[in-house]
């Protein structure tokens, strides 16, 4: 499979996108809108992450919908509609079966934003974008992300070497295990924490706390970034005016009521799917490309 | 000499803890209630995005701000990176996490803004490697707020490094701040409507998972504690690493 | 120019009445390749600390340091950040961030560089240093030998003019090792950059330094070209002659008074072929026979306890097999070395032995029992230990005394017995002087001690050991090798995996050749280096053209004095 081009481009473009997409799919209640984040947020992540994604989605984001959906009414029961009455008296309304489904849509739509956005903003893009704004943190952020891999090495090396002096953590009972598994925590910490000094004085011999410390990351704006930036900018420029204008509003109770689908209300729904389907777009786009030097040499 | 400023706290918060209290203890509340209130309906994810911002403002923003040196980023980041990595030395116990206690321990061995450092920092950076969700934010927020109020009771002498003292701690903070902070997380992330019934019901389902995490915690701190806050102290001592104020 | 003047330097540790350093007078020029060596706890990461004072640690210092002509202390934090490169002698320490290309810049970063210059200078590293391949990778993904050049590069990237080294290769394999040496001298050649470092490993280094400094006990015995400084030691008879190049001390031990003193093995080939000459071949022939005799007569057969039939193994499902259709047989008291280069099976084939991997064909006994019919206490209980590469694994107390007993807690013995037992560990390893101290105070050396007490605890009729020697000094090395044969002498069989050739051959009784999954070759020391014409030791190299069987230094010393 080809690598994803939205990835490629810059971070703060990745990162804009994102934050754009989880902010409607958190705010925007319209049916159409909804449906729109939803197949957007689908096909994005299953061109992310390809059968993965399907498997993902068919085992956790499916069931996880129907409870969502069924979990509302029987808490809310709130609207005008009654259907039925449950057991313990309490009414069952279409509005809070419909709010249900609604809530679950989007529940499962910013789960599959983030599942893109875990495959797309790697953590070196998010400490380049923080490096600027917050320089030590996201520098701890980087140090833990070395650590970690280091320190699980460090655990299985250890729990071998223990291992082979006949303390051995997958035998014994409940509290045998623990107790061992907390001297190879007890280790692990000893080491980590004498071992990290050394690493402090490699720090301070490269000038850590000098002032006027810059932050370089290999990421450069360019005009791909720029036109793409502007797209994504205008698209949701749109949306917010869209907003404002009332054409997203949408209201549950007591009883339901849309806003009136007028020809604006289309240009903001078809506004919104460019949006969501930018990424995919930008993919396709650039396949086609590919496929097309590819043939002429 | 020297022991004697690790074991006797200073009393005195200073300015930036004092801020730094306000902001958590009062600001923060503040917004979620208000949030709840005034964006009623469904934004409360947008809440929780909020919260990020207001749980890493102030410390990023005196943290940043004071240039710290690079033996206390090295002791956060190996604080941070011990409690996501210890999660897998016990990979055979599931449930069984040993952060809220690292947390703990380095509020207490470091101070209040660390512990705040290293929980929000560890809560953080597993989930690069769990997967970021709407999640991240709530549990940055627990085990960064678990860390910094062992801090503060330890400046202020309600928390002594005394097992006793550290298990009770441990227990409380992790069934009524993480599982409190968590659940109402996941009652504003599942159930798309504010009421108490769904409340309740998120506690009441979670509850039993938070009882065998504050179990895990009095355990962790039980046999950890005393071992861990001893090397801590060496490192201090052994490096020059005591805390400046 | 001078870069450094030491003018009767002295440094105590706090807490110390000994100096750690007393009255060094050293100067460093401009461009110098020098060579520090001398024992552990000799003070020579202390001298090293001293020329950067960012690193100098808390203590009394006496005399004067000059930078470039200045007392270092007026050489501001970013002069000395930028113009002085120290190197860790642990790669995975000095690495900061996760990854390569952002640890390029990192010191750049520090030194307030824009991102143009910072591009430039890290691309100008990379390429030199050969990293492009490997500049977007995770630093997690890298081997040893790459993380030590990383750190180099970093290093490198700020443009010092002098680099400091503190034992760079001691924990690199040989390959990665020389290959590490290399650059160092391209840097020194190429960009004409001062060079100072330490190092136990002389075999490389010695041909590319300008001068070797060899300190002892805080004050400096030698400092000069490597050939005079190797002949100063043999006038003193000092015992770090024991650290210098094969050839010198084949040389040293033949001709007391030797004009040029050969360094390198093609050297040593020279200087032998001049000594040998107007010898007449026959005689030297007729020597030789006795060695390759006593070779092949090993010792009558004994009672196999370690044996693989068959043995294969891989890491998961889908990976290449590590260890293929492997056979062999350790036998009781045997003291068998397994050599060979990196990633060939060694350790793994030391897990399987251990039990803490399993094969998925084939069967491994230990005395005879299927070890995987065997549980844990079975096997770990008087039976095998395995001592693992490194120590530090093993510590879980404050002092090296509690973590001795911690070893014995779990077992039914009562406080007498155990005692007994502690106090016959530390007497047989002669820990007594370290048994207050906390397990990360001790060199490495000490700490290996320790940790081979704590595993000898177990009582085991059969010690794995996994790289025993990586790190240590001679002076080490030999002790251990004391321990091993005592242990050796009383029963216990011994199998060990290294790349320290050196060490195989001198104090193996069996050695093997790994190569690709398997035993290639198996035969008594004497015979396996015999045979081998290229991995083999140094003293070998030099000699084999002329005695194929001289395989240690004292093989060859003696084969020449007999023919002289």
């Amino acid at each position: 499979m080809m690598k994803d081009s939205f990835s490629s481009f810059h971070p703060i473009i990745n990162f804009g996108y994102f934050a754009a997409m989880l902010l409607f799919g958190m705010f925007l209640m319209h049916p159409v809108l909804q449906v729109i984040a939803l197949l957007c947020a689908l096909t994005y992540s299953i061109l992310l992450n390809g059968r993965k994604a399907v498997k993902f989605n068919l085992l956790y984001m499916l069931p996880l919908f129907v409870v969502m959906a069924v979990m509302n009414p029987v808490f809310n029961h709130a609207g005008v509609t009654i259907l039925f009455y449950l057991k313990n008296g309490n009414p069952m309304t279409l509005e809070s079966i419909l709010y249900g489904v609604s809530a679950a849509c989007m529940f499962v739509t910013i789960l599959l934003w983030f599942s893109c956005y875990n495959a797309v903003m790697t953590s070196d893009k998010f400490i380049y974008l923080f490096g600027k704004i917050m320089p030590a943190l996201s520098l701890i952020f980087s140090m833990v992300l070395r650590f970690v891999p280091r320190y699980k090495e460090q655990i299985r090396r250890i729990s071998l070497a223990q291992r082979s002096i006949g303390r051995d953590i997958t035998q014994g009972n409940m509290l045998v295990r623990a107790r061992n598994g907390l001297t190879i925590l007890s280790i692990m910490t000893t080491w980590a924490l004498e071992n990290a000094i050394e690493t402090a004085d490699s720090m301070k011999s490269r000038g850590y706390g000098l002032p006027g410390r810059t932050s370089f990351s290999l990421y450069r704006f360019d005009s791909r970034d720029r036109l793409v930036g502007g797209a994504l900018l205008a698209l949701i420029a749109i949306m917010v005016i869209g907003e404002v204008s009332g054409r997203n509003a949408m209201r549950f109770f007591p009883s339901i009521k849309m806003a009136m689908t007028t020809p604006f209300s289309i240009i903001v729904f078809a506004a919104y799917l460019l949006l969501g389907m930018l990424p995919v777009i930008i993919h396709v786009v650039e396949a086609l490309k590919w496929k097309s030097i590819s043939s002429k040499t | 000499m020297q022991a004697e400023q690790l074991t006797k706290p200073n009393r005195r918060l200073s300015r930036r803890t004092l801020l730094s209290a306000v902001l958590i203890l009062i600001v923060i509340p503040a917004t979620i209630l208000m949030g709840i209130y005034l964006l009623n309906d469904r934004k409360y994810y947008f809440i929780s995005l909020l919260i990020i911002l207001y749980t890493m403002l102030p410390f990023a923003m005196v943290f940043e701000k004071r240039k710290p040196q690079a033996r206390e980023l090295i002791v956060i980041a190996v604080l941070a990176a011990i409690a996501v990595a210890g999660r897998s030395a016990f990979f055979m116990l599931p449930q069984f996490k040993p952060v809220v206690a690292i947390v703990i321990i380095a509020g207490v061995s470091f101070g209040a803004e660390a512990g705040f450092l290293v929980g929000a920092t560890a809560g953080f950076v597993s989930n690069f490697f769990f997967g970021q969700g709407p999640w991240t934010p709530w549990q940055m927020f627990s085990f960064g707020i678990i860390g910094f109020i062992a801090g503060i009771l330890f400046q202020k002498g309600l928390l002594r490094r005394t097992k006793l003292s550290l298990c009770v701690f441990g227990g409380l903070s992790t069934l009524v701040i993480y599982g409190g902070i968590i659940n109402l997380g996941s009652a504003t992330i599942f159930s798309p409507s504010f009421s108490w019934q769904a409340l309740l019901a998120v506690y009441a389902s979670g509850f039993w998972f938070d009882l065998v995490h504050a179990i895990a915690t009095v355990f962790f701190l039980f046999i950890l504690s005393r071992p861990m806050l001893e090397k801590l102290d060496r490192i201090k001592v052994k490096y020059g690493l005591i805390e400046r104020e | 120019m001078e870069i450094y003047q030491l003018q009767d330097v002295s440094f105590t540790f706090p807490l110390s009445d000994q100096a750690a350093l007393s009255h060094i007078d050293l100067t460093i020029t401009s461009g110098e390749f020098v060579t520090i060596c001398g024992r552990s706890g000799c003070g020579k990461s202390t001298l090293l600390r001293q020329l950067k004072s960012i690193l100098t640690p808390h203590g009394k210092r006496e005399g004067t340091i000059h930078y470039a002509g200045k007392p270092i202390e007026e050489a501001n934090q970013r002069t000395q950040a930028a113009e002085i490169g120290f190197v860790l002698q642990n790669p995975d320490n000095g690495i900061v961030t996760d990854k390569v290309w952002h640890e390029l810049a990192f010191g750049l970063e520090s030194l307030g560089y824009d991102s143009g210059s910072i591009r430039l200078r890290v691309a100008e590293m990379a390429s030199f240093f050969g990293i492009q391949h490997w500049f977007h990778k995770n630093v997690a993904e890298l081997s040893g030998g790459q993380k030590q050049l990383l750190n180099l590069a970093s290093i490198m990237a700020m443009q010092p003019s002098v680099l400091i080294l503190d034992e760079p290769t001691s924990q690199l394999d040989p390959i990665a090792a020389a290959d590490f040496i290399e650059t160092l001298r391209k840097i020194n050649q190429e960009l004409g950059t001062t060079i100072i470092l330490t190092e136990h490993r002389l075999e490389e280094v010695l041909p590319v330094s300008d001068r070797l400094i060899v300190m002892d006990d805080g004050a400096i015995i030698a400092d000069d070209t490597p050939r005079r400084s190797g002949q100063t030691l043999f006038q003193m008879k000092h015992p770090m002659l024991a650290a210098m190049p094969s050839p010198m001390q084949i040389c040293a031990g033949v001709e007391a008074g030797a004009s040029a003193v050969p360094v390198t093995v093609k050297e040593g080939r020279q200087w032998l072929d001049a000594f040998l000459q107007g010898i007449p071949a026959l005689h030297r022939e007729s020597w030789s026979q006795p060695v390759v005799n006593a070779v092949a007569g090993v010792g009558k057969r004994q009672k196999p306890v370690i044996q693989f039939k068959e043995v294969w193994f891989k890491y998961s499902k889908d990976a290449s097999d590590t260890v293929k259709d492997l056979s062999f047989e350790v036998e009781e008291g045997q003291f068998y070395c397994i050599v060979g280069g990196n990633g060939a099976g060694k350790t793994t084939t030391l897990s399987l032995t251990g039990g803490l991997v399993q094969p998925y064909r084939g069967k491994i006994l230990i005395d005879g029992k299927n070890i995987a019919k065997m549980s844990a206490k079975e096997l770990f209980t008087n039976q095998l230990a395995i001592l693992p590469q490194n120590p530090q694994h093993l510590f879980v107390k404050k002092t090296v005394e509690q973590d001795l007993y911690e070893m014995l807690s779990g077992s039914p013995l009562s406080f007498v017995e155990k005692t007994e037992k502690v106090e016959d560990a530390v007497q047989f390893l002669e820990l007594e002087p370290l048994l207050a101290r906390h397990p990360y105070d001790l060199s490495g050396g000490e700490q290996q001690r320790a940790a081979l007490a704590k595993v000898l605890l177990l009582e085991p009729r059969i010690l794995l050991l996994d790289e025993p020697t990586k790190g240590l000094d001679g002076f080490f090395k030999d002790r251990l090798a004391h321990y091993l044969k005592k242990l050796n002498a009383e029963g216990v069989t011994i199998m060990m995996v290294s790349h320290d050739i050196e060490f195989c051959a001198k104090h193996g009784e069996v050695c093997a050749m790994f190569f690709d999954g398997s035993i290639i070759t198996e035969k008594a020391t004497k015979a396996f280096f015999a045979g081998n014409s290229f991995y083999t030791t140094a003293a070998n190299r030099m000699a084999r053209h002329v005695w194929r069987e001289g395989v240690t230094i004292e093989d060859v010393i003696a084969l020449c004095k007999q023919s002289s």
